[in-house]
């Protein structure tokens, strides 16, 4: 088992009002799955994203990511944790947009100590082959399409070869040439093992997956099959 | 208009740590202008400002007692012309003893009640006893004594009474008086004592002296008053007199270097306030870009845009001006009342409506300014652009190894922080110019207090070549002079007197000045020649300060045709101002071979043979000498020696106690305004670091995401810092130590003080780079913590 997840909740208190974002979650995640969480908006699967990826420190419960104790962690070894275990894909991309496209992939890769500059070189050029953006390597990100910036994005998540990709909504500011296009790198990602929890409201992205689970005001309400996007359209529609 | 003022209450209400840093940069600049305003303020024209206050004399006659006659004083107040009298004021030239030092004095008689004209201005203590008290023998030391002696109110002047006995005077106060010529080389001290006093110490009318202080309708015709008076009574009653434009000139020598070190200061503090201000608030405007792109969408128009800005940062201004004026005129006193004394005028305190109105039309003129533009830029900038690109869009062309951290072979939290830097030049460059102000501010304030101490260990720079002066009353030149020679610890001796002069010839004939006239061992004093060589004894040759080569017109090199006054030497014994009888004699050639520093009249005195002098100036002999002492001299000795030797007859003046009146309070001043200036210019460089690493949260945020450890978040931030701080270090102390040397060459010059040698202690100066060091690391200490421990699904998916 790559991820257990076991009771999580997590409020968040404003003034006097605690708004519960995730009431007790609990699910198992396979190595080399590809799973979907989709929801409405406010449902708490973005929370649920951040908690797994230790972004974010939940209320209660406990995520466990092999055998590591994400939930107990301090700012420092989550930061490790995070480097050397997780990647993230953002919506909108979060780049750091005064660094070159291969510097933005090499960061990651630069901030520990297990890889050298030449190791981390390689394998961002390496990356950046793979997603068909080596031509663009010494751009800067806001001289890139947004499907362009979303592989770099995707790349920089795989430059440390982590156990997990994280990605939230990564089609929701794309058109559909691009959607298709990232949607068919995460796949062949996890057509090479890489294990992917996804967050997205979109019905074709979610039909990806293997397993798609719904969560409704901060809890799983149900889970099926990827595949279909209409009926997953409509389970969607059905939460309401 | 509703919305934009909502929107105003809004951003100054949530985000209270921006508001508040806005506020103590318009706070700490406001406090720096008011004491800028303040400083020129009371250095504005001080002798006319005491002159005015004190409603001074424009004249003051003294009188031969053998012809004049108190019927006279009646004939002379009664000439057309003369708007006011002081009354006749007796006086009586005594030794008085203070402490250890037995100095000649003139002892007069002051009025105990206030009088209407020439009245004193108390420095320190108290004035003579008026009503009941009136009958106490006490005295009032002029405030030259204390320059000199160190005197303490309460003890007691030992005055020598007309029997030859000691009688002692307690001291009850200090007093400036605006007549009293302060070249003191040449003029006795004042000691005011009350008419009843003198004639318990000198019972014999005969043998005081007659003065008679008189105010003119037109303040320039006391030469026509002085031959009015000439007339009435015949030559010979008047002995001499005091011109109040020759005391306002030699006042102006006294308070020139205060005039070129603290205009220096004053003109520096705004022009830093001023940049500190456009470049604080523009970067902070600039950075709000994506704010300005949101509000677009939300329907604000260009102007919205423009008033909501304005309207925020001109409330702050107001409360910001207000906060910095209660500041400034707090802290004004510290520097600015040794500064008042120095000038011998009245502390004036700051807050008047004209410097109120001067802070706030500056502060908000240069707000307005800088906020209008800024905010201009985000206001006409694309709406995307502005949403996604923020503040300043990386430029595209730049080497593409400033945009790869692993292209500058440094770690990588380094990298990323240097990197930083040259990603937004726009950015970067204002807040390097903010930490570059602040480091120029220190430099300015170490290059003036650095100066000073030159001057001050180095007297020569000022012009000052001898190590003492001494004045002789009743003995002769010869006799002074050869017990001067012969003295102990005494190397060598000149002397001098000064003569009038009046130019004969093309380009300024009709103008007179003084003429040094010296003679003795003169290659032992180094007078400092700042072009030429200095003059050959033995022929017509001249060296004359900057000040009169500019007045007259001339350079080194050309000849001088000039025609003595007859009679115009200093009287010896107690010089009382002008030699009045005096007639133009022949004219003589004088080929002018070098510039020298003139420490007197501005610059405007030249320097010749005393024995070539004395062939065409008839009855003048020395009374001043200057001395040049071992170096392992005893001063006390010395003093003694010459004190015994002369009969107490000689009043001798070492430099360390000529000097240190106007350079120790100067100085004392300059470092009080220093330490502002630095503390205001440490708290912009902290405030800039602060606010540009709180720009930088979401970039932070962004690298906690992929790994970046708190430590690291830290490390980079401090980097970031740590590298514009040493930069502006790097920069800012020689352009504070250029700007510095140009700002006081020129005022120098304006003021015809000559060449001013500008130093700057290269281990204080180095000393600038851990201080900046330190000072930005502190400023983005706080912040890298705070953007370590932020919560990154704040910073990140909220954006």
């Amino acid at each position: 088992m790559l991820i257990e997840i076991t009771e999580l909740r997590k409020s968040y208190q404003t003034g006097a009002i605690t708004f519960e974002a995730l009431r007790g979650v609990s699910l198992s995640i396979e190595a080399g799955d590809y799973v979907a969480i989709m929801g409405h908006s406010g449902s708490g699967k973005s929370t649920l994203l951040h908690l797994v990826g230790g972004l974010d420190r939940p209320s209660s419960g406990h995520i466990t990511l092999g055998n590591l104790q994400v939930s107990t962690m301090n700012e420092t070894a989550l930061a490790r944790f995070r480097r050397s275990h997780i990647g993230f894909v953002f919506q909108f991309f979060n780049l750091v947009e005064n660094l070159t496209v291969r510097a933005n992939v090499e960061l990651p890769a630069l901030l520990g100590p297990h890889r050298t500059r030449a190791g981390a070189r390689l394998r961002a050029t390496a990356l950046l082959e793979q997603l068909d953006i080596a031509a663009h390597a010494n751009k800067y990100p806001r001289e890139m399409s947004g499907g362009q910036q979303q592989r770099v994005a995707i790349a920089r998540a795989l430059i440390n070869e982590p156990a997990l990709l994280l990605v939230d909504e990564p089609t929701g500011n794309l058109d559909s040439t691009n959607t298709q296009a990232v949607l068919q790198i995460l796949a062949d990602c996890n057509a090479r093992g890489q294990t992917l929890l996804m967050v997205t409201h979109d019905p074709r992205a979610a039909a990806e997956a293997k397993q798609v689970l719904f969560i409704h005001d901060g809890r799983l309400v149900s889970s099926v099959p990827g595949g279909d996007p209409q009926a997953l359209a409509q389970r969607l529609a059905a939460l309401q | 208009m509703r919305a934009v003022w909502t929107k105003i209450k809004a951003d100054l209400t949530h985000r209270p740590m921006v508001s508040l840093l806005i506020l103590l940069t318009i706070a700490a600049s406001a406090t720096l202008l008011t004491l800028a305003t303040a400083t020129l303020t009371n250095m504005s024209a001080p002798y006319d400002t005491s002159f005015h206050e004190l409603n001074a004399a424009h004249v003051w006659l003294f009188f031969d007692r053998q012809v004049a006659s108190r019927g006279d004083i009646s004939r002379i107040e009664a000439l057309p012309g003369i708007t006011a009298s002081t009354g006749l004021r007796p006086y009586v030239l005594s030794r008085v003893r203070l402490g250890d030092n037995a100095v000649w004095v003139s002892l007069r008689a002051e009025p105990a009640d206030r009088p209407t004209v020439n009245r004193l201005l108390i420095t320190a203590g108290e004035g003579l006893p008026a009503g009941p008290a009136a009958g106490q023998h006490v005295c009032v030391l002029g405030k030259e004594l204390d320059d000199l002696y160190a005197i303490e109110i309460g003890q007691a002047a030992r005055v020598t009474r007309a029997d030859g006995r000691e009688v002692a005077l307690p001291i009850v106060g200090l007093a400036y008086n605006p007549m009293w010529d302060t070249y003191r080389t040449s003029q006795p001290p004042y000691v005011y004592v009350s008419e009843a006093t003198l004639r318990e110490l000198f019972p014999d009318e005969e043998s005081w002296g007659w003065s008679l202080g008189l105010r003119l309708a037109d303040p320039n015709a006391v030469t026509s008053l002085v031959a009015q008076v000439e007339e009435l009574l015949g030559a010979g009653a008047v002995t001499g007199y005091t011109d109040w434009r020759d005391v306002k000139r030699a006042a102006a020598f006294g308070a020139q270097i205060n005039f070129i070190f603290l205009g220096a200061f004053s003109g520096f503090a705004i022009l830093a306030t001023v940049l500190v201000i456009a470049s604080s608030i523009g970067s902070i405007v600039l950075s709000q870009f994506r704010q300005i792109g949101i509000l677009k969408t939300l329907g604000f128009t260009r102007d919205q845009i423009l008033w909501l800005y304005l309207g925020q940062y001109l409330l702050l201004t107001a409360i910001g001006v207000a906060l910095g004026l209660i500041a400034g005129s707090a802290l004004a006193p510290l520097p600015l009342k040794s500064v008042a004394a120095s000038l011998s005028t009245a502390y004036r305190p700051p807050l008047s409506p004209l410097l109120i109105a001067t802070v706030l039309g500056i502060t908000t003129g240069v707000v307005a300014v800088a906020v209008l533009g800024a905010a201009k830029r985000g206001a006409e900038t694309p709406i995307v652009l502005a949403i996604t690109g923020g503040a300043e869009p990386v430029h595209p062309r730049r080497p593409a190894r400033w945009g790869t951290p692993g292209g500058l072979a440094m770690p990588i939290v380094v990298s990323l922080g240097v990197q930083e830097i040259f990603s937004r030049p726009l950015r970067s460059l204002l807040t390097g110019v903010n930490l570059t102000l602040g480091v120029m501010g220190i430099a300015f304030g170490l290059t003036l207090a650095n100066t000073l101490d030159g001057y001050r260990a180095n007297p020569a720079l000022l012009g000052i070549v001898y190590d003492a002066a001494a004045t002789r009353y009743r003995m002769s030149d010869r006799q002074a002079q050869q017990l001067l020679s012969r003295s102990p610890g005494v190397e060598a001796v000149y002397s001098e007197y000064q003569v009038e002069a009046e130019a004969m010839a093309p380009p300024s004939p009709g103008r007179t000045f003084s003429v040094r006239a010296v003679e003795g061992e003169l290659d032992a004093f180094p007078f400092p020649i700042t072009e030429g060589r200095c003059f050959d004894p033995d022929r017509y040759e001249a060296i004359a300060g900057r000040g009169l080569l500019d007045w007259l017109g001339l350079e080194v090199g050309d000849t001088l045709t000039v025609t003595f006054r007859e009679g115009a030497g200093p009287a010896v014994g107690p010089a009382v101002g002008r030699e009045v009888g005096r007639e133009a004699g022949r004219p003589v050639s004088w080929q002018i071979v070098g510039q020298y520093t003139e420490p007197a009249d501005m610059g405007q005195v030249m320097m010749v043979s005393g024995s070539l002098v004395s062939r065409w100036v008839k009855g003048v002999e020395p009374a001043s000498y200057f001395l040049k002492l071992a170096p392992d001299h005893d001063p006390g000795a010395l003093r003694a020696h010459l004190a015994d030797r002369s009969r107490e007859d000689l009043n001798v003046v070492f430099v360390d106690q000529t000097l240190p009146d106007a350079v120790r309070t100067l100085q004392l001043a300059i470092y009080g305004l220093a330490t502002i200036l630095i503390g205001i210019a440490l708290i912009n460089v902290f405030n800039t670091s602060l606010l540009s690493t709180r720009e930088k949260v979401r970039v932070i945020g962004i690298l906690k995401t992929v790994g970046m450890t708190p430590l690291q978040v830290v490390a980079m931030v401090n980097v970031n810092a740590a590298c514009l701080g040493l930069m502006a270090a790097a920069i800012g102390a020689p352009l504070g130590f250029v700007f510095t040397r140009a700002v006081l060459r020129w005022l120098a010059h304006a003021y015809g003080f000559g060449p001013i040698h500008v130093l700057l202690d290269a281990r204080a100066a180095l000393l600038l780079v851990p201080l900046m060091l330190l000072v930005s690391l502190a400023g983005s200490a706080l912040p890298s913590l705070q953007a370590a421990r932020a919560s990154i699904v704040e910073v990140i998916a909220h954006e």
